[in-house]
């Protein structure tokens, strides 16, 4: 069998106030999406976007977004990415830019990478600690993170968010 | 993966507002930035030329660049923007303060003179409004063989749709002169949400008309080549490099070997 093949799109979303990024949903950030697309390649753009275009997960603590497009228009679709300026979420608007980390062909490389990705912000966080004490209770509540059964990208996310409200 | 540099950051009073953008840089993995001061002269006074501010006045610390162990790169660069051949000074003392040098001609004529003559680093063309001249072949070749690079900046173009439209007519017609060499691909961004990254950077050198390797060049390694061709500005030929004695400092030894490097570097002298 031959699959449909598709490329992913691991972005990240940066905003300036970190606490807004909980606002994000799916639906939001293809809504700018598809607005932006339609914005700069009109209708041809905006009806590639609509071929197996989805959000297909969104982290709102570290602000990943995980899209996917189809191949063969990739490229065009993604050059219309860097004109997002904002996204519009539960009648905010959040003034924000998509970051583009890695390019997959399949999920399951981007969330190898997004393991890796986080660890090296976890490494690039932790010399902000502002006495030992604080690194100690990091570490501590990293090891104490048991999501059994789940996968451990996760526990990673969250002692980020961790670190960012005793920051 | 290769090094990415963004020549261009706009300078502002707000300090503030600079350092989150030197921080937003170094997140999305820039490990070389300019700071732009821009020089307007007008024809009535006599402008002032601006000092750089020290990068250890901004910032106490340089923040680390993603991926990598070392800190972010900070330079100083200037940009003159012309309307009169007399509006740049050849070897001012001034312009000895910044690392880059770059000028953005507005007639014809010194658009000529810029390529061929000025000993500068970098010719920026204004790609906000219509253009009032053509990219000749001519000039730009010549620019080309003296290593003198072209910059096109991205951020105008995610302000507005009539300053987009603009954007991509000039970065087209000048892509289509130079054939995707010599280009730097740089933000000019005030803000630091004017900032992308540098894969959406090569991405978006699709809508500018370079080709793939053109646009990943156009961030990476022509940023180098600007580099080293700013270093060489000092310098005699690229060979000779001269400094001024503080009197009885005995440092003065060790000053040519380390000139000699990005000498030999060098495939041709200015």
């Amino acid at each position: 069998m031959v699959r449909w093949k598709s490329r992913y799109l691991l972005c990240e979303v940066n905003v300036v106030d970190r606490s807004r990024l909980l606002l994000l949903d799916d639906r939001a950030v293809a809504g700018a999406v598809k607005a932006a697309v339609a914005r700069i390649h009109g209708d041809y753009g905006a009806a590639l976007c609509s071929i197996r275009f989805c959000v297909k997960y969104l982290n709102a603590h570290t602000g990943i977004v995980l899209l996917r497009f189809p191949k063969s228009c990739y490229r065009i679709l993604w050059s219309a990415l860097p004109f997002i300026t904002s996204v519009e979420s539960r009648g905010q608007k959040i003034p924000c830019f998509l970051n583009c980390l890695h390019v997959g062909g399949t999920i399951r490389t981007c969330q190898k990478f997004l393991v890796r990705y986080n660890t090296q912000q976890l490494h690039r966080m932790l010399p902000k600690c502002k006495n030992e004490e604080e690194k100690q209770q990091i570490c501590k509540a990293i090891l104490n993170c048991t999501l059994t059964g789940k996968d451990k990208e996760e526990s990673e996310d969250e002692s980020e968010n961790e670190e960012d409200e005793e920051e | 993966m290769s090094v990415f540099m963004d020549l261009n950051l706009c300078s502002s009073a707000d300090r503030s507002g600079l350092r989150s953008l030197i921080e937003t840089a170094a997140h999305l993995g820039f490990s070389t930035v300019a700071i732009n001061y821009v020089l307007e002269p007008t024809a009535k006074k006599k402008p002032e030329i601006p000092t750089p501010t020290p990068i250890s006045d901004l910032m106490d610390g340089l923040p680390i660049v993603q991926g990598r162990s070392r800190p972010i790169r900070v330079l100083n660069r200037l940009t003159v923007v012309m309307s009169d051949a007399s509006h740049f000074r050849l070897n001012a003392a001034e312009y000895r303060h910044f690392d880059l040098l770059a000028v953005q001609p507005t007639t014809e004529k010194l658009f000529h003179a810029a390529c061929l003559l000025y000993d500068v680093d970098i010719i920026c063309i204004s790609l906000t409004e219509k253009l009032p001249f053509f990219f000749k072949r001519a000039p730009v070749n010549g620019a080309v063989d003296r290593g003198v690079v072209f910059e096109v900046s991205y951020s105008a173009a995610i302000r507005d749709s009539t300053l987009r439209r603009y954007t991509f007519t000039n970065a087209f017609s000048l892509m289509d002169t130079c054939k995707g060499k010599n280009v730097i691909l740089s933000s000019a961004a005030e803000k630091a949400l004017e900032l992308r990254g540098p894969y959406d950077v090569t991405n978006l050198g699709l809508l500018f008309g370079l080709s793939n390797g053109d646009a990943k060049e156009a961030i990476s390694s022509t940023c180098r080549s600007v580099l080293l061709h700013a270093e060489t500005r000092k310098t005699a030929s690229g060979v000779i490099y001269t400094m001024k004695s503080s009197s009885e400092s005995s440092c003065q030894e060790r000053a040519p070997p380390e000139c000699e490097a990005p000498a030999a570097k060098r495939a041709k002298p200015t």
